[in-house]
């Protein structure tokens, strides 16, 4: 004590008299995001999520070619690795070898050669098909691509009728995320809606609407998707299935959520605040939304960012066996529907790496709802 | 019987190290009780589940503690360096020394009978057969004065009453007839009538036994009824120990004295009560000097906040921990 | 013990009762009927040409013509009463033959990945909240994380790719060529033995995942609690002490689990079962969906529901006589 001056006392005691105003007094939401901060892991996968969200959104600009444009000189191609070095030398500007067709000697079937004479460069933002950005921006400016117009840049290869594997994972990042945010969405609402009637009413009520909800719960899930997949007509355009997708994915998500939101909701309906607005005269409705909800908002953020990999999962193990979402649409389950046989792995193993899109991303939305469940507890600042 | 010296116990946490018990020394006769007394956050706990190595594994004991211990067959045993998994340790545990909690119910396992619990004890350190030990867990069970035995025996604790579930677990401690009994705070959890049975329970059972005993308590009249001797602890540290009767009628040390006078009592029911003001500090944010001198009335600045006081015999049996006593080195000072 | 067993045995019926409607309901959904697509198969190709007369006496001659709450009756009726499931028509014979046998394969198959998950993710679990914080425990920490974001399709076509290159093996199906045909012997249950490990493996790799992080985190509460402390307090012996009370009572949330768990290994079935080329109740079903079979894809349906909720019955059973807090019959 005795080497501490009275000065130097003050201002440190200054100091963390600030920091603790400043933690009493910020709301709940911010100190949820200061101690989500802290989970290094968690912020890593927020990251990694955002960079995939991002190329989802700006997918005509990140993909180098559209989700179904195809390249008859390149068909069941490797990957194309842009490099630095060949045996002619080095240059600055990355480059890949352009692509002769022979014809195989044994089979007579056509293949794509690399032709280690001629260099084709990489260059950023060459111009390329026109697309729309957003939906209504045109452009024909592309992420990256060759400086040589004719030519194609394959950096994951091709599949089996010379489809880029890249630029159709990075249309199926857009359809499968946003059909697991809607699919989400529309839980959440049943859930609100279900669980809310029951945790609020009580009684007879929540009997009935437990019975149901176990009912669908009993079932195997995956099972029952397929067999309202199963329903869609074969005719129907591929908006429709991806609506109704969405639909079924939302329409067996509620279970666990309602759940939540019900045994929250009985748990508080005595509360002297509710029970004082009730008396109050306010609507069900409002005493649900304005007072009792906003007390266990946390907790349901988290189990919606949950819920998350269960969509994605059951949209791509659907669309992977050819009960969910249907060519030309592409999500990440319906790409894996071409490396569906241990023979097409072997041979062109790079239509396995929409997987590592899904590990990763279902990987990602784990970690952050850990995260997020931490940041949330609102005792494990004792800790 | 047991003498415990010098021991130390710190804890190393995520917010760096704690250390809950300082420089701790003190001395079970054979026989008799020794009081522990002191608030929540003093160490209590702490200090008397060192002495059968129950601590967690990020718990350690300073190099200069000490604990030792006489068994039934008179061998000296050092426990602080007991191996953790020696066969020493089992045989002490619950052979040697019995320990009771505060949470009756949260000491028993919820899915196995509380006759189950305790043969298994019995067949551990006696080494008798499955009919024997049963007969044993009757004889302790009807010794505690559960009636109808037979019948309890085979019930789970959670199907007992709150004073019956603390006798069970006395003899549950018990049938392993350890020589020494560790009590910590088993009356606190019951209500006031039942509190004074389990008071005269255990009496009569140490004098029936010969047992030596530790009573955790944070209640100062429960000391006068059941201890011999008395220690009072406050952060960690033993302020005051002697003979009960002497401490409890000349409390020496202004801590001893401020709780005394929180008892409320009859003669003082007009009167507001004299808590001891302020609150105990966290052992992390421990005072400097002696630790109590941030709520002692009689604190001498510039002297308590900087070193802590040493132990200062006041009687032959008595001995105390504060600078008002200890005017020879106030003085060098 | 009685009341609580005829309780819960209501209340699987009336559980049953709901989902055989619901499974109804998704019969009836796709569009046309099965006299359409029954005369479609029928026909197609053969030349012969169908008019909607025809069509309309199939319907009759099936009773399709009925009201749906009519249809309904019939059909839990028949299920009920006679074990009948209705016609299968892209095989043209009775459901109950199509799917003979399946069924006890796909009992073999849910049996032996139970098996393995507990026999894997208990101990574990138990391991992992022992030694809590150490690099193990990261370790199991992280691979239970990527248990569960690696469906178990995936998984299946990686082992089934990896065998494939370094043993030049097909470990796919339930069964060798030679056996695939004939009846049953000793020598082809042995064969069926040999072949279910797989898909058994596959199956229980997310269930694993899950398990160990219940298993963990019920054990390191279970690890604090007094009665454990009063236990060591005892001098009962450490590796007693951790299987006679903390693990006891953390198996408890598992057993209470096995329907989900069961629930869970359905689910992934069908898929798992068509990459790996099983031959069980889930590669059928995904086959009658594909063709639209729908009485085929009802039955099984109700056949995997029902063997959920006898295992939830199951675990509740187990979890009263596990749970003497349980007051059995109140």
């Amino acid at each position: 004590m005795s080497d501490v001056t009275p000065d130097k006392l003050n201002t440190a005691d200054e100091r963390e008299r600030q920091k603790r105003l400043k933690y009493y007094s910020a709301s709940q939401w911010t100190l949820i995001w200061w101690r989500f901060r802290r989970h290094r892991t968690a912020m890593i996968a927020s990251a990694i999520l955002g960079l995939m969200a991002l190329m989802g959104v700006f997918a005509e600009f990140v993909a180098p070619y559209g989700p179904t444009t195809r390249d008859a000189r390149y068909l069941d191609g490797p990957p194309q690795i842009p490099m630095f070095c060949d045996q002619n030398g080095c240059s600055w500007q990355p480059f890949v070898h352009g692509v002769t067709t022979q014809r195989d000697p044994v089979t007579l079937r056509s293949v794509s050669v690399p032709d280690p004479e001629s260099r084709i460069y990489v260059v950023l933002f060459p111009a390329g098909e026109d697309v729309e950005l957003l939906g209504f921006i045109p452009t024909n400016r592309h992420l990256f691509g060759l400086d040589d117009p004719d030519a194609k840049l394959h950096i994951w290869g091709t599949d089996s009728l010379g489809r880029d594997v890249f630029s159709r994972t990075v249309y199926a990042t857009r359809t499968s995320l946003s059909i697991g945010v809607l699919g989400v969405l529309i839980s959440f609402v049943l859930a609100l809606m279900i669980g809310g009637v029951a945790g609020y009413a009580g009684g007879m009520t929540d009997n009935v609407i437990q019975r149901g909800t176990e009912v669908v719960r009993v079932v195997p899930i995956i099972p029952l998707y397929m067999g309202l997949s199963a329903a869609m007509p074969k005719e129907w355009s591929t908006t429709q299935v991806y609506f109704t997708m969405t639909l079924i994915l939302g329409l067996f998500g509620w279970p666990t959520l309602a759940r939540r939101i019900r045994s929250q909701l009985l748990s508080i309906r005595g509360e002297d605040y509710v029970v004082a607005a009730r008396l109050a005269g306010a609507r069900p409705s409002r005493i649900i939304g304005h007072h009792m909800l906003p007390s266990f908002t946390g907790f349901i953020i988290v189990d919606l960012v949950i819920s998350f990999p269960y969509m994605i999962l059951a949209e791509t193990a659907l669309s992977f066996v050819g009960l969910g979402l249907r060519p030309p649409t592409v999500s990440w389950g319906v790409l894996l529907q071409e490396a569906q046989s241990v023979r097409v792995i072997e041979q062109t193993p790079w239509l396995f790496i929409p997987a590592a899109f899904v590990v990763v991303a279902v990987l990602a939305f784990t970690v952050i709802g850990d995260g997020l469940r931490d940041a949330a507890d609102p005792y494990s600042e004792a800790r | 019987m047991l003498s415990v010296k010098n021991l130390s116990i710190s804890f190393d946490t995520d917010e760096g190290r704690i250390t809950p018990v300082r420089d701790v020394s003190f001395f079970v006769p054979q026989g008799k009780t020794l009081g522990i007394v002191g608030e929540s956050g003093s160490g209590k706990s702490v200090s008397t589940k060192a002495l059968m190595r129950l601590l967690p594994g990020n718990a350690k004991l300073s190099p200069e503690s000490e604990i030792l211990y006489r068994t039934k067959t008179g061998h000296e045993l050092a426990i602080h360096s007991l191996k953790p998994s020696s066969r020493e340790l089992g045989r002490l545990r619950g052979g040697e020394i019995g320990m009771i909690f505060q949470e009756p119910m949260a000491s028993f396992s919820p899915v196995y009978s509380v006759g189950n619990q305790m043969m298994e004890a019995i067949r551990l350190h006696r080494g008798v057969g499955k009919g024997e030990a049963r007969a044993i867990a009757l004889d302790m069970l009807n010794r505690v004065g559960i009636s109808n035995a037979a019948h309890r025996i085979d019930q789970y604790s959670h199907e007992m009453s709150g004073g019956m579930r603390q006798r069970a677990m006395i003899a549950l401690a018990l049938s392993a007839g350890p020589a020494l009994l560790i009590a910590d705070e088993p009356t606190t959890a019951l209500d006031v009538t039942i509190q004074a049975q389990v008071l005269e329970l255990m009496r009569e059972l140490q004098q029936d036994l010969g047992m030596s005993m530790i009573f955790i308590t944070h209640d100062l009249g429960v000391i006068a009824q059941i201890a011999d001797e008395v220690a009072v602890m406050y952060l960690g540290t033993i302020v005051e120990r002697g003979a009960t009767r002497d401490v409890l009628r000349a409390p020496k040390h202004p801590y001893t004295q401020g709780l005394l006078k929180a008892i409320p009592s009859i003669n003082t029911l007009q009167q507001r009560l004299n808590p001891v003001p302020g609150d105990i500090p966290s052992p992390s944010e421990r005072p400097s000097g002696c630790p109590f001198h941030t709520r002692c009335p009689d604190a001498i600045a510039g002297v308590c906040d900087r070193k802590p006081p040493r132990e200062i015999a006041v009687s032959q049996t008595s001995a105390v921990r504060c600078w008002l006593h200890d005017q020879d080195a106030r003085n060098a000072a | 013990m009685l009341r609580f067993v005829l309780e819960r045995l209501v209340g699987m019926a009336i559980t049953m009762l709901l989902v055989s409607m619901m499974v109804f309901v998704i019969m009836e959904l796709p569009p046309g009927d099965y006299a359409d697509r029954y005369a479609f198969r029928k026909y197609s190709g053969t030349g012969v040409s169908v008019t909607e007369a025809d069509v309309q006496a199939i319907r009759v001659e099936l009773g399709l013509d009925q009201p749906m709450v009519v249809r309904y009756f019939d059909w839990i009726g028949g299920i009920v009463l006679h074990g009948d499931f209705g016609q299968a028509f892209a095989f043209e014979t009775s459901v109950v033959n199509v799917i003979g046998d399946k069924v006890w394969l796909t009992l073999a198959i849910l049996f032996t990945t139970l098996i393995i998950t507990y026999v894997i993710s208990i101990p574990i679990g138990i391991y992992a909240a022992v030694k809590r914080g150490s690099a193990a425990d990261y370790g199991l920490t992280i691979f239970s994380y990527l248990g569960l974001a690696l469906p178990n399709f995936l998984l299946a076509l990686i082992l089934l790719y990896f065998a494939n290159r370094w043993f030049e093996a097909d470990i796919g199906g339930l069964f060798s060529s030679q056996y695939k045909d004939a009846p049953w012997s000793l020598a082809k249950l042995w064969d069926l033995v040999a072949h279910l490990w797989l898909p058994a493996v596959v199956l229980a790799w997310s269930a694993v995942a899950y398990q160990i992080q219940t298993m963990r985190a019920t054990m390191s509460d279970e690890l604090n609690r007094l009665s454990v402390t009063a236990a060591r307090a005892r001098g009962v012996p450490e590796g007693k002490l951790l299987w006679k009370y903390p693990a006891r009572l953390a198996i408890n949330p598992v057993v209470s689990t096995i329907g989900f768990d069961v629930n869970r290994i359905f689910s992934e079935l069908p898929i798992v079962a068509a990459v790996l080329g099983l031959t069980e109740l889930g590669e059928l079903l995904l086959r009658a969906y594909l063709d639209l079979d729908m009485y085929v894809a009802g039955a099984i349906l109700l056949l995997l529901t029902f063997i959920i909720v006898f295992m939830n019955f199951i675990s509740d059973i187990l979890l009263a006589w596990l749970d003497p807090r349980i007051k059995l019959g109140a």
